[in-house]
């Protein structure tokens, strides 16, 4: 078995390209929250919205207790519902696998955050367009990594191109059990979980859906 | 795993899109798709007697859907954009969105219904059955483009099934069915002065014939809801939590009471008792519960549809 067949990588053209991807390495996660923090930083997210996130649960009854975190971004899909319901294609995937938002283009209809499966979308209650985690495309394009990932104090995620066979990522990809979130769906979402928590990845565990809180995206 | 050993310490918000105004849009559609198939098919049926109810639904057709879009621009974040959606240029436009060709339909529509009701009040019988076979195709795909906007909302377990467009034109034909009785029976009480005795006895026979129609097809919705929820019932754990929404929780109150109750049974009883179905008062009456009832249908499955978390 050749060195680039990471799970998704072998589904990919002979010519390979670059692909960027993220694992997510949830032994390594302290749930310190520092991610949220950059990304925040880093993006200018406003108030109240968030484009990468970190889920706590606690689970089990005293004494067998634990605490779980899940990180949570966009998932960069390799076949995105957001891109194929815009209708102004003001949402589309770079060549590198980047799900990008074209901020002069987007009418904020909320067709796409109504149809992402991972709600990851949110509409800048300044600006008031649609935008999103796209991995810090603009540091991506200078060579450096996203911004959560420098942060990442226990090393958690790792950001890389998935097809480069010398990557960490794809070397991680290949030598470790991953999962995705709803993989059923066949969005092909190219943010990897390494040791994730069943509860933590279930939307409705925990949470009584006739009491959810409800909030206006703008 | 058990409900109590799980505790959600954090999260981010919970957002709900597409809001009221977005139900709303779709009622004012379904009321234009489902007035406007009546009024075709009064014309297209020959008898004079139902020539009366061709000239209420190509009037109330065009009107729905001049205000239903205000409704979208308003949800808009940016609706001095919606220019974009227009620009019917390869590369610029998405043609495997829902809401592209809903922005065709939504232009060719009211145009060719404000062009039929022009032959229909100038007595034009030709040109107007013309552009009745015209605008069947426009009426149902504008108002069948709003169930395949909900049906390729991926991530909502209520939305993603292939009856959402069917279960759609069906209650816009029962709401606009509904419509049209009101407005028959205000003009058959208020507006026929002028009229001889046999006329408004004719005018009201179309009435009652049309409370048995419309009892025919709230039938017909009520198989396909059924439909609906014994699926969401045994699918996925999100269906689940929709169908726990909508039966005993946070929206059984508009499904339940509202749609199914008040909306589909009460209504059915007034059309179908013989006591009833031939009295314009519960007539009235039912009519109008039936349109609440379709506006609580658009409701809970627009925004009941989104209350379930998707992370």
């Amino acid at each position: 078995m050749s060195k680039t067949q990471s799970p998704h990588a072998s589904t990919t053209d002979k010519a390979p390209r670059v692909r960027f991807a993220m694992v997510l390495d949830l032994s390594r996660c302290v749930g310190c929250h520092s991610c949220s923090v950059a990304c925040k930083s880093e993006n200018e997210v406003p108030l109240g919205k968030f484009r990468s996130w970190v889920k706590v649960i606690e689970k089990g009854r005293y004494p067998d207790v634990s605490r779980q975190f899940l990180p949570a971004l966009c998932n960069n899909c390799d076949n995105p519902i957001c891109n194929r319901n815009c209708p102004v294609r003001a949402t589309y995937r770079r060549p590198d696998g980047i799900v990008q938002v074209n901020q002069h283009r987007c009418i904020g209809c909320m067709y796409c955050m109504a149809s992402c499966p991972y709600d990851v979308r949110y509409i800048n209650p300044l600006r008031k367009i649609i935008q999103k985690c796209f991995f810090c495309d603009h540091r991506v394009d200078h060579g450096l990594a996203p911004a959560c990932v420098e942060t990442c104090l226990g090393r958690a995620r790792i950001f890389g191109d998935i097809n480069d066979p010398d990557s960490e990522i794809a070397q991680t990809l290949a030598t470790n059990p991953v999962t995705t979130l709803k993989p059923g769906l066949g969005t092909e979402p190219h943010v990897f979980y390494i040791a994730a928590d069943y509860d933590a990845m279930d939307p409705t565990s925990g949470v009584d859906v006739n009491h959810i809180h409800f909030e206006h995206p703008f | 795993m058990d409900q109590n050993f799980v505790t959600v310490l954090y999260n981010s918000p919970h957002q709900i899109p597409l809001g009221k105004l977005l139900a709303q849009y779709f009622y004012l559609t379904g009321l234009s798709a489902g007035s406007f198939v009546v009024s075709v098919i009064a014309i297209l049926g020959g008898k004079t007697e139902y020539k009366p109810l061709g000239k209420i639904g190509a009037v109330v057709a065009p009107l729905c859907l001049v205000l239903a879009p205000m409704n979208l621009l308003t949800e808009m974040a940016q609706p001095l954009r919606a220019w974009h959606l227009m620009t019917y240029v390869p590369g610029y436009i998405n043609l495997k969105s829902p809401i592209t060709y809903g922005v065709a339909l939504l232009t060719a529509y009211p145009i060719s219904a404000i062009i039929y009701a022009f032959f229909v009040y100038t007595g034009n019988m030709k040109m107007s059955k013309i552009f009745a076979i015209i605008g069947i195709p426009l009426a149902i795909s504008v108002h069948g483009y709003t169930g395949f906007i909900l049906a390729l909302g991926k991530g909502r377990a209520l939305w993603n099934t292939a009856l959402m467009p069917t279960l759609f034109i069906v209650s816009a034909m029962v709401s606009g069915i509904a419509l049209m009785m009101l407005i028959a029976i205000i003009l058959n009480v208020f507006f026929s002065k002028d009229k001889s005795q046999e006329a408004i006895t004719a005018d009201r026979e179309l009435i009652y014939g049309l409370g048995k129609f419309l009892g025919g097809v709230i039938v017909f919705d009520l198989f396909l809801i059924l439909n609906a929820v014994l699926v969401l019932l045994t699918s996925s754990k999100e269906a689940w939590h929709v169908a726990e929404l909508l039966l005993w929780g946070r929206f059984a109150v508009d499904f339940i009471g509202i749609e199914l109750i008040l909306g589909s049974l009460v209504p059915l009883f007034i059309v179908f008792y013989p006591k009833t179905a031939r009295n314009l008062k519960a007539l009235s009456f039912a009519s109008i519960l039936v349109m609440v009832g379709i506006y609580a249908m658009r409701y809970s499955v627009v925004i009941g549809g989104q209350s379930v978390p998707l992370h």
